[in-house]
């Protein structure tokens, strides 16, 4: 389907539309001030000129808890497959991109039950963005993975969609759309692609990883907010007559207990447990090796409370290929 | 619609058949899985690992201790050192279980056939070995010489040793055991030398070159033995070792278990010496 336009007029009507198609939830300011995606009851709640949540889109579909086998009579049982008909809307180019990185780790050739029964009931519709300086995203806007994308002008959106779910919703929503000439979103403007490190570079005497070593509280906030990390423990819940549940948790890889094993810990200090982390976001594990999850929404560095970004390690490492 | 796959995360069913005490803290556990697990237990490769659901306790990562019957059924040598383990200890006959797997790599018997083959096992390390150990005693002319060498702390720990010893003495494997301390009172209780296994490789003369070395005990165990084997002149991509560490998925999502950029419940648990060199944490 061609390009179509929305009018800012129309938004309102455009967004009960989107109820028809599942429960809407998009970007709102939480009671305490902070940015989150949240059930819209009230269009009126929604926000559009937000930078970024706290807490990124993956708990959409990797809830901080969940179960993943139920236990009856001694007996395990797959759950009951999870999730509801939801439309975010209002998610930015990078969120999309960390959901398309999301799809690739649990959607692959064994494809993840739970995640796969809550991605197929979401319908995403994007949004561009307006960066700000901790923005450093290198997603060409125009290619952002959602079923519907608007490009915010003056005076509307440029709409398209991009998948049958998509273009569904721009049917239903016909009335309010009105023909565009195609038009493409300009490039970001702090697009700077970031390229897949050198996993040699984390055993490197740059001395930014001892800084950052000192300063990091290993809090894990880095990875609680990041829209790629996915890093789970899998835990027992028993009950008192032979039932109970699997469940599976975010886990992070700044918590010393990341690395144990019986009777070992292969990342004790706070200089390993970054290390890793920055070899998983920037140089991929195993099947995904090479694949670089980090989607540059900025999270990290707004959250970490000592200030510590990653980014100015890569950035001072010499860049590959460089004959000097 | 998406085809229907089955549920990754969903153990087999499983029986608790019975136990054999190893030694104070170990046993060994015979499971039976139900069918629907055989066919995936029948491509079992020594080395791989299973996930073992003690139900109500949690799910833990055990390589077999020998290969499937045909039956499917599992010898599983575990000790009680955890949760899980502690209530797996405490289950009777007829407790019921769940099984995944197996998972990951094996060692990779078909490249070794034809080559004299050492294993080295420190400690619980014997379990894992002791698969591999079968599956080159069943096809015993495929091989060239088969040594073991055994280390535990002490006598009374040394698993499996009254069935080594009795293999050892058919003839089809060498055998070396050697215990880090030994009481007086057990001195001439059964023998064996008293020292570490890298001291043990240091004085043995065995065709290196053409050599594979297969090894599985505490990381401590590795640094030394890695450095010993390669300067009686084994290759490093010869050189197998089974790595530790706490997988709880067992299907590359959850990140416990990452060796570098490599998985070791994908790309592991038995890796290559050749491929850890790059991985300074890894040993």
């Amino acid at each position: 389907m061609e390009n179509v336009f929305l009018k800012n007029s129309h938004l309102g009507a455009f967004l009960e539309t989107l109820r028809l198609f599942g429960e809407l939830h998009g970007p709102t300011i939480s009671d305490n001030g902070v940015a989150a995606f949240a059930a819209l009851d009230d269009a009126a709640a929604l926000r559009l000129d937000y930078r970024r949540t706290l807490i990124p889109p993956k708990k959409y579909l990797l809830p901080f808890r969940e179960e993943i086998l139920q236990l009856r009579d001694g007996i395990y049982h797959a759950a009951a497959p999870p999730g509801r008909d939801i439309v975010l809307f209002g998610v930015h180019p990078c969120d999309l991109e960390g959901i398309a990185y999301l799809d690739r780790v649990f959607l692959g050739d064994r494809p993840d039950p739970c995640y796969a029964a809550r991605r197929a009931r979401l319908t995403l519709v994007g949004i561009s963005c307006e960066p700000d300086d901790f923005c450093f995203c290198s997603a060409p806007p125009e290619a952002a993975p959602c079923d519907l994308y608007l490009s915010a002008l003056d005076d509307g959106f440029l709409t398209r969609p991009s998948t049958p779910k998509g273009e569904a919703i721009a049917r239903a929503a016909h009335d309010l759309l009105t023909e565009a000439a195609p038009a493409s979103a300009g490039p970001c403007r702090t697009a700077c692609r970031i390229r897949p490190q050198d996993p040699q570079l984390r055993f490197s005497d740059n001395p930014l990883w001892d800084r950052f070593a000192q300063l990091c509280l290993a809090c894990g906030a880095c990875s609680v907010c990041c829209p790629t990390c996915y890093c789970f423990d899998v835990r027992e819940y028993p009950g008192l007559a032979g039932d109970g549940a699997r469940l599976r948790e975010w886990d992070n890889c700044l918590f010393k207990m990341h690395g144990e094993v019986a009777g070992a810990n292969f990342r004790t200090s706070r200089l390993e447990r970054l290390r890793y982390r920055f070899l998983h976001k920037y140089c991929g594990f195993s099947p995904l090796e090479g694949v670089v999850s980090c989607v540059g929404c900025g999270r990290c560095k707004e959250a970490c409370p000592v200030d510590i970004d990653l980014r100015e390690l890569i950035e001072t490492a010499p860049p590959e290929g460089d004959p000097t | 619609m998406m085809a229907e796959t089955p549920d990754p995360h969903l153990p087999h069913a499983a029986t608790l058949l019975d136990r054999r005490e190893l030694s104070a803290d170990t046993a060994l556990f015979r499971v039976a899985p139900e069918p629907s697990a055989l066919k995936a237990l029948s491509r079992f490769i020594p080395g791989q690992f299973v996930q073992l659901s003690v139900p109500g306790a949690g799910e833990i990562p055990i390589s077999p201790a020998d290969l499937p019957g045909t039956d499917g059924i599992l010898e599983l040598c575990v000790r009680r050192v955890g949760h899980v383990t502690k209530l797996l200890h405490a289950a009777r006959p007829g407790q019921r279980l769940g099984i995944r797997g197996p998972f990951g790599t094996g060692f990779p018997i078909r490249e070794m056939a034809g080559s004299p083959v050492l294993l080295l096992a420190g400690g619980l390390g014997i379990a894992p070995l002791r698969s591999l150990l079968f599956h080159l005693l069943r096809h015993r002319e495929a091989f060239g010489e088969i040594t073991l060498m055994y280390g535990a702390r002490q006598p009374e720990l040394m698993l499996f040793r009254d069935e080594l010893v009795g293999l050892a003495a058919q003839g089809v494997l060498r055998l070396y055991l050697t215990v880090d301390f030994a009481p007086q009172e057990s001195a001439g209780d059964f023998s064996c030398a008293v020292g570490l296994l890298p001291d043990l490789l240091k004085g043995f003369s065995f065709d290196a070159a053409r050599s594979y070395a297969a090894l599985c005990g505490p990381p401590a165990l590795y640094r030394c033995l890695v450095s010993e084997l390669e300067r009686a002149g084994v290759e490093a991509g010869r050189i197998l070792l089974s790595l530790e560490r706490r997988m709880r998925c067992g299907i590359g999502r959850c990140c416990h278990c990452a060796v570098g950029q490599k998985l070791c419940c994908l790309d592991g648990p038995v890796f290559r010496l050749s491929d850890l060199k790059q991985i300074p944490e890894a040993l």
